[in-house]
C-alpha cells in the first residue's frame, strides 16, 4: 500500500519519536510530544506505511506567547521523513496538511522554524521544497551556541 | 466547624506567623519561609502544622531525607489536621506514589470537606489509578461548590465518561450548554468541546443528534476543526444516512487530502465495497472509481496504488508497469517495500518479477563502461529492486551478485550498501553486514539515518564499543556517553539493541541494566500523563486526552517493553536456576579500552555535575528545586548489583507484572509467566499460565517443553500440595493434561508429529534433559535437526549452539562444525581465531573522522 497521510494520534508518538531519533539531531521526549497533540491536537501529520510503521511526520504547535509586533502564527517543530521514503514527497503533503489546519483552525497568518545553520539538507528541504524563506539569523539559539536561520512561510490564499 | 484541638491552637503572634508562613510557601519564598517557621517552633516544637510546612519547604530546597521526616513527624503530632496530611500527599505525589498520596488526601478531605485544591490533586490521583467511582464523586463535589467554573462542568462529564456511563456525560453537558452565553465564533476551546458532545452522541448512537449538532456547529462557525468535522461527518453518515451523503462526504475528505487510504475505504464501504472481499463485479467498480480519482488528482499517489490491490490478470500487469516504471523513473527507493505487500497474490508476485527480469535486460549495458549519455539511475533502481526481490524470497545468493553489479555500476548509492547489509545479516554474516553499513554511512557523514542504521548493525554484530563510536558523531557532545543521551532521549531502538548485544556476549549484567532502563522509558511514559488529568480540561481538548488515557492503558503492550520483559526474565531465571551463572559472568567481567574509556568519562561528568549541584545549593539557598523526586546517582552503572540481586525472581515478576492483562494473545508471555511462578512455587498460577498458552498454540514447542517440566515439577514435590490448593491445583492439571493424553508427552511422539521442525527436535533433547535422559540420547535427538528434510532455521541453530554450551554438551563443538557448513554464507559458527580473521577493518572511527570532515 502506498504511504499514508493522516493526522496523528496519540498511538503515534512513540513512532513519531523513534523516527524522530534515526533521522535528525534535535530530540525530544515524549513529555513534548505530548505537550504538542494535548494543545493543538488537529496541527501535527504523520506519514505511515502498509504496516501502520511511522515512515514521516510534521509536529507543529501554535506560537501564542508573541510580542506586540507580531501575531499568534503556526510554528514547525520538527518535521522529517526516513530516508529510505524519499522522493515521494511526503515532507511537502505533510506539510500541506498542517499547514492548512494552523490557517483553518487558528487563522494562522504564517508559519515559522528553525534551523541550524550548518543543517545544509534540512534547509534545502525548508527553501526549496517547501518554500520557507530565511527571514532573519538568530544568534546562538541552540544550546551548544549555534546559530540559527529564522523561516517563514505565509499562509494567507 | 468542630472547635481547635488545643495542641493545634497557636497564640496570636504565632498563629499570625503561621499564616504568614502560608503565604511565604505560596509564593515560593522558602528561604524566608523556612526561619518564619523556625520562630514558630522555637517556642512551639510540637506544633504538627509548623513542622509539616518545614519539611514541606526543606524538600523544595532539596533536603528530601530531613523534609520528609519532619512531615511524617509533624502528621503524627497532630492526625486530624487536613494541612498535614495534605502536605504528606504533595510529598508523596512528588514522589510519584499515587496510592499513599491519595490516601494521604483522603485523610486531609476528611478534615476540610469543601477543600478546591484538594479536590482537585484528589481528582487528578484517582484518574492516574483509574478510580473511577471515587473520581465521579469528587468531580461532583468541585461542580457543587464552584459551577460558574466551565472546567467543573468538563471535568463531571469527563470523569462520567471515564467510569463508563456516557449517558450521564451527555447529560452534564446538555446541563452545561444551556448554561452558555455568548460564545464568540471561532473560540477553539468551544470549538473541541462541541467535537467533544459529538463523539459522546456518536458513541451512544445517537446519529440524528451527533450529525444535526455537528452541521448546525459547522455551519454558524462555532466548530472550527475543518477535518475534524469532515471526518466525523463521514463517519456518522456511513454508520447511519444515505449512501450518498456519505460517499459526498468522502469524496470532500479525499479532494482535501487525497492520499488518506481511510477516506478511499470509507468511500468503497458506501457502495458495499470492501477491499478485503471483492466480487468480480464490485471489483470492476472499484477500479473505475480509483482511476477517475487519478484522472482528476494526477498528484495522489494512493489510488494508483489501490488500484494494484483490486485489479487483476492482464489488468494488473498494464496498470503495474506503469505503477513501477513512473517510481522507477523518479528513483523511489521505498517502491520495493509498496510493492512487496501484492506478494500474497502469487500470480502478482510472478508478473513483478518477470516485468523485473525483463526490463533489467533491457537496460543492461552491453558493454562494461556504459553508455555515458545514458540515464544509469534507472537501471540501478531497477537492480536495486530486484536483489530485495530476491533476498526477499529467500534467495540471498542472487540478491548479492545484483548488488554486486550495481556497486560495480555506482558505488555510490548508499541504499545499495545498506541492502547488502540487510542480505548479509539475514545471512547470518553480522560482521560483513556492519561493514557494508558502514560503507553507506561512509557516503554521507551528514545523514543521521544512514548514522543509525551503521551503529545498530555494529550492536547487531556485537561490536558495543565500536557502536557507542558512531552514536556519538551525532549525540550530545556534553553527555556523558553518547548511549546516556540516547537513554535520555528515550530510544528504545537503542536500548533493545544494545541490551541483546551484551545478553549475547553473555554480559549479562550490561544487559540487564539497559532492560531496566527501558522499564523506566515505559514508566516514564505512564506518568507523563499526570500533568494533563488537570491541563486538558482548561484546554477542553478532551477527545485527544481520552485517547491519551487509552493509549496510556495498552502502553506496557508496545514490542519493545515485551521484548525487554521476557529477556530480563529469562537472565532472572537462569541466575535462578544456576547462580554461578551470575559469578561467572561478574568475576570474569575484564571490562574492555573503550569500556574503561567511557565509564571515566561518565565517571568525571557524574561528578561535574554533583559538584555543581553543590555549588548551586550553597550559592542560593532560595532556589526552589520542585516536588518531584530527582535521579539520584546511579551506584549501580554496570548492573553487578542487578545481576547479583537475593531474589531474581521477584525481579522478573515485576517486569512481567503489566503484561497478563494486555499481552493475552502472546504465547512467549504466558510462557514467561510459568516459568517464574513455577519456581516461586505458585503452582496455580504456574498451571494457568500454561493453560492459556495451550489455548493460542497447543503444538508450540516452547510450550512442550514446560509441559515436561511442569510433570517433572509436580510429580516431585516433596509432599503433596496442602487441601484446598492441592485439589484445585490437581483440577488444573488434569484439564490441561488429561490422563488420555499423557503419552502425547512422550517425546518421541512429540518428534513424530514435527518430525521436519527444527525447533520441535530442539524441544524434544531439553524435555529429555529435564526428564535425566542419558546425555549421549539427548545429543542424538539434537543432532536430528541435520536430517535433510528438517528445516532447521539459523536462529534456532544459534540458540542450540549456545544451550549445547550452557549444558555442558561434549558434541557442541561438533554442532558448530556441522552448523557452519549447512549456513555456509553465515559467519557465527566460525570459531573466534576464525572470526578475527573477518575483516573489522574500516570499523573504527577516528580514521573516518576525516572523510566526514
Amino acid at each position: 500500500m502506498s504511504t499514508n497521510i493522516r493526522p496523528a494520534r496519540v498511538d503515534d508518538l512513540m513512532g513519531m519519536q523513534a523516527c524522530n531519533l534515526r533521522n535528525l539531531p534535535e530530540n525530544y521526549t515524549m513529555r513534548y510530544y505530548l505537550y504538542h497533540l494535548m494543545t493543538w491536537p488537529s496541527l501535527s501529520y504523520v506519514a505511515e506505511d502498509s504496516k501502520g510503521r511511522i515512515v514521516g511526520y510534521v509536529l507543529a504547535k501554535m506560537e501564542e506567547d508573541v510580542g506586540p509586533d507580531d501575531e499568534p502564527h503556526g510554528h514547525l517543530t520538527s518535521i522529517s521523513v526516513l530516508r529510505s521514503y524519499r522522493r515521494l514527497g511526503l515532507a511537502k503533503k505533510l506539510m500541506i496538511q498542517s499547514q492548512e489546519a494552523m490557517a483553518a483552525v487558528y487563522k494562522a497568518p504564517y508559519v515559522a522554524l528553525h534551523v541550524r545553520k550548518s543543517n545544509r539538507p534540512a534547509l534545502s528541504l525548508y527553501r526549496d521544497t517547501l518554500q520557507f524563506s530565511v527571514q532573519d539569523i538568530e544568534k546562538k539559539y541552540y544550546a551548544d551556541g549555534e546559530d540559527a536561520y529564522s523561516m517563514r512561510l505565509s499562509l494567507k490564499p | 466547624m468542630a472547635p481547635t484541638p488545643a495542641k493545634r491552637a497557636l497564640p496570636s503572634k504565632e498563629s499570625g506567623l503561621f499564616r504568614e508562613l502560608l503565604n511565604l510557601y505560596e509564593s515560593r519564598q522558602l528561604k524566608k519561609g523556612l526561619k518564619t517557621a523556625d520562630q514558630i517552633l522555637k517556642k512551639y516544637p510540637e506544633h504538627g502544622e509548623t513542622l509539616c510546612m518545614k519539611g514541606l519547604i526543606l524538600t523544595h530546597m532539596g533536603k528530601r531525607e530531613e523534609g520528609r521526616e519532619l512531615v511524617k513527624k509533624g502528621v503524627r503530632l497532630d492526625l486530624t489536621s487536613h494541612i498535614v496530611w495534605h502536605v504528606f500527599g504533595l510529598i508523596q505525589k512528588g514522589e510519584k506514589n499515587y496510592e499513599e498520596a491519595l490516601k494521604s488526601y483522603t485523610q486531609a478531605l476528611k478534615f476540610d470537606k469543601e477543600n478546591m485544591n484538594i479536590l482537585r490533586d484528589a481528582a487528578h490521583l484517582q484518574t492516574q489509578l483509574r478510580n473511577f467511582d471515587g473520581l465521579v464523586d469528587t468531580r461532583y463535589l468541585l461542580l457543587k461548590l464552584r459551577p460558574n467554573l466551565r472546567q467543573n462542568w468538563i471535568g463531571l462529564a469527563v470523569a462520567h465518561h471515564l467510569n463508563g456511563n456516557p449517558s450521564d456525560a451527555k447529560k452534564v453537558l446538555e446541563h452545561y450548554q444551556r448554561t452558555l452565553k455568548n460564545v464568540p465564533d471561532y473560540d477553539v476551546e468551544q470549538s473541541e468541546l462541541l467535537l467533544y458532545h459529538v463523539r459522546l452522541l456518536e458513541e451512544l448512537e445517537e446519529y440524528p443528534e451527533a450529525l444535526n449538532m455537528l452541521d448546525i456547529n459547522a455551519k454558524s462557525r462555532a466548530i472550527v476543526d475543518r477535518v475534524g468535522i469532515m471526518e466525523t461527518r463521514a463517519r456518522i453518515l456511513s454508520k447511519h444516512g444515505p449512501p450518498e451523503e456519505a460517499e459526498h462526504a468522502w469524496r470532500a475528505l479525499i479532494q482535501h487530502n487525497p492520499d488518506n487510504v481511510n477516506y478511499y475505504k470509507g468511500l468503497l464501504a458506501t457502495k458495499n465495497i470492501d477491499l478485503d472481499a471483492l466480487s468480480e463485479t464490485n471489483r470492476a467498480d472499484a477500479l473505475q472509481i480509483l482511476q477517475d480519482f487519478t484522472t482528476h488528482i494526477p498528484r495522489a499517489d494512493t489510488p494508483r496504488r489501490l488500484a494494484l490491490t483490486i485489479s487483476t490478470g492482464d489488468e494488473f500487469e498494464t496498470l503495474a508497469k506503469a505503477y513501477v516504471l513512473r517510481a522507477l523513473k523518479k528513483g523511489i527507493p521505498s517502491l520495493f517495500v509498496d510493492i512487496k505487500t501484492l506478494y500474497s497474490d502469487d500470480q502478482k508476485r510472478a508478473s513483478i518479477e518477470a516485468f523485473f527480469e525483463s526490463y533489467r535486460e533491457s537496460l543492461e549495458p552491453s558493454t562494461p563502461s556504459p553508455d555515458p549519455d545514458a540515464d544509469p539511475t534507472e537501471y540501478l533502481w531497477t537492480l536495486y529492486f530486484l536483489a530485495q526481490h530476491y533476498s526477499s524470497v529467500g534467495n540471498h545468493a542472487r540478491a548479492l551478485t545484483l548488488l554486486d553489479t550495481a556497486l560495480l555500476h555506482t558505488p555510490t548509492l548508499p541504499d545499495l550498501h545498506t541492502m547488502r547489509g540487510r542480505v548479509l545479516k539475514r545471512l547470518g554474516d553480522p560482521l560483513g553486514a556492519a561493514n557494508a553499513v558502514e560503507q553507506a554511512r561512509l557516503l554521507d557523514g551528514q545523514d543521521r539515518f544512514l548514522n543509525t542504521k551503521a551503529a545498530k548493525y555494529r550492536l547487531r554484530a556485537g561490536l558495543t564499543d565500536e557502536a557507542s563510536d558512531v552514536f556519538g558523531l551525532f549525540t550530545r557532545k556534553d553527555a556523558p556517553s553518547p548511549g546516556a543521551d540516547l537513554e535520555d532521549m528515550q530510544s528504545l531502538m537503542y536500548l533493545v539493541e544494545e541490551a541483546n548485544a551484551h545478553r549475547r556476549k553473555g554480559k549479562l549484567h550490561q544487559a540487564l541494566k539497559k532492560y531496566h532502563a527501558i522499564l523506566k522509558v515505559f514508566q516514564d511514559f505512564e506518568d507523563d500523563q499526570f500533568d494533563f488529568h488537570g491541563y486538558s480540561l482548561r484546554k477542553f481538548t478532551i477527545n485527544i486526552y481520552l485517547n491519551l488515557i487509552s493509549w496510556e492503558d495498552k502502553l506496557w503492550s508496545h514490542p519493545a517493553y515485551i521484548t525487554a520483559a521476557l529477556a530480563a526474565t529469562q537472565i532472572y531465571v537462569t541466575v535462578h536456576d544456576d547462580p554461578s551463572v551470575a559469578k561467572d559472568v561478574l568475576s570474569s567481567g575484564t571490562s574492555s579500552e573503550a569500556e574503561k574509556k567511557a565509564k571515566k568519562k561518565a565517571k568525571k561528568a557524574a561528578q561535574k555535575q554533583q559538584e555543581e549541584a553543590k555549588k548551586g545549593a550553597a550559592a542560593s539557598g532560595n532556589e526552589d528545586k520542585g516536588l518531584e523526586l530527582v535521579q539520584p546517582k546511579d551506584e549501580d552503572p554496570d548492573g553487578v548489583k542487578l545481576l547479583s540481586d537475593p531474589d531474581p525472581l521477584e525481579r522478573a515478576w515485576k517486569f512481567l507484572a503489566p503484561l497478563p492483562g494486555l499481552a493475552q494473545d502472546s504465547i512467549d508471555v504466558w510462557i514467561a509467566v510459568y516459568d517464574v511462578a513455577i519456581r516461586r512455587g505458585k503452582y496455580l498460577q504456574a498451571v494457568r499460565a500454561l493453560s492459556n498458552a495451550k489455548a493460542l498454540d497447543p503444538e508450540n514447542a516452547e510450550l512442550y517443553v514446560r509441559y515436561v517440566h511442569l510433570r517433572k515439577a509436580y510429580s516431585s514435590l516433596a509432599s503433596p500440595l496442602p487441601g484446598s490448593v492441592g485439589a484445585v491445583v490437581a483440577k488444573a492439571l488434569s484439564s490441561l493434561l488429561p490422563e488420555e493424553q499423557q503419552s502425547q508427552l512422550d517425546t518421541n511422539q512429540y518428534l513424530q508429529r514435527h518430525s521436519t521442525d527444527g525447533r520441535a527436535a530442539f524441544a524434544a533433547a531439553r524435555g529429555q534433559y529435564i526428564l535425566g535422559s542419558p546425555r549421549d540420547e539427548v545429543d542424538n535427538t539434537i543432532f536430528t535437526v541435520f536430517n535433510p528434510d528438517v528445516n532447521l532455521l539459523l536462529k534456532t541453530a544459534i540458540d542450540i549452539f549456545s544451550w549445547l554450551n550452557e549444558t555442558h554438551s561434549p558434541r557442541a563443538d561438533e554442532f558448530r562444525v556441522a552448523a557452519d557448513k549447512k549456513f555456509a554464507l553465515s559467519t557465527v559458527f566460525k570459531t573466534a581465531s576464525e572470526q578475527a580473521t573477518v575483516e573489522k577493518e574500516g570499523l573504527s572511527v577516528e580514521e573516518q573522522q576525516e572523510v566526514i570532515d
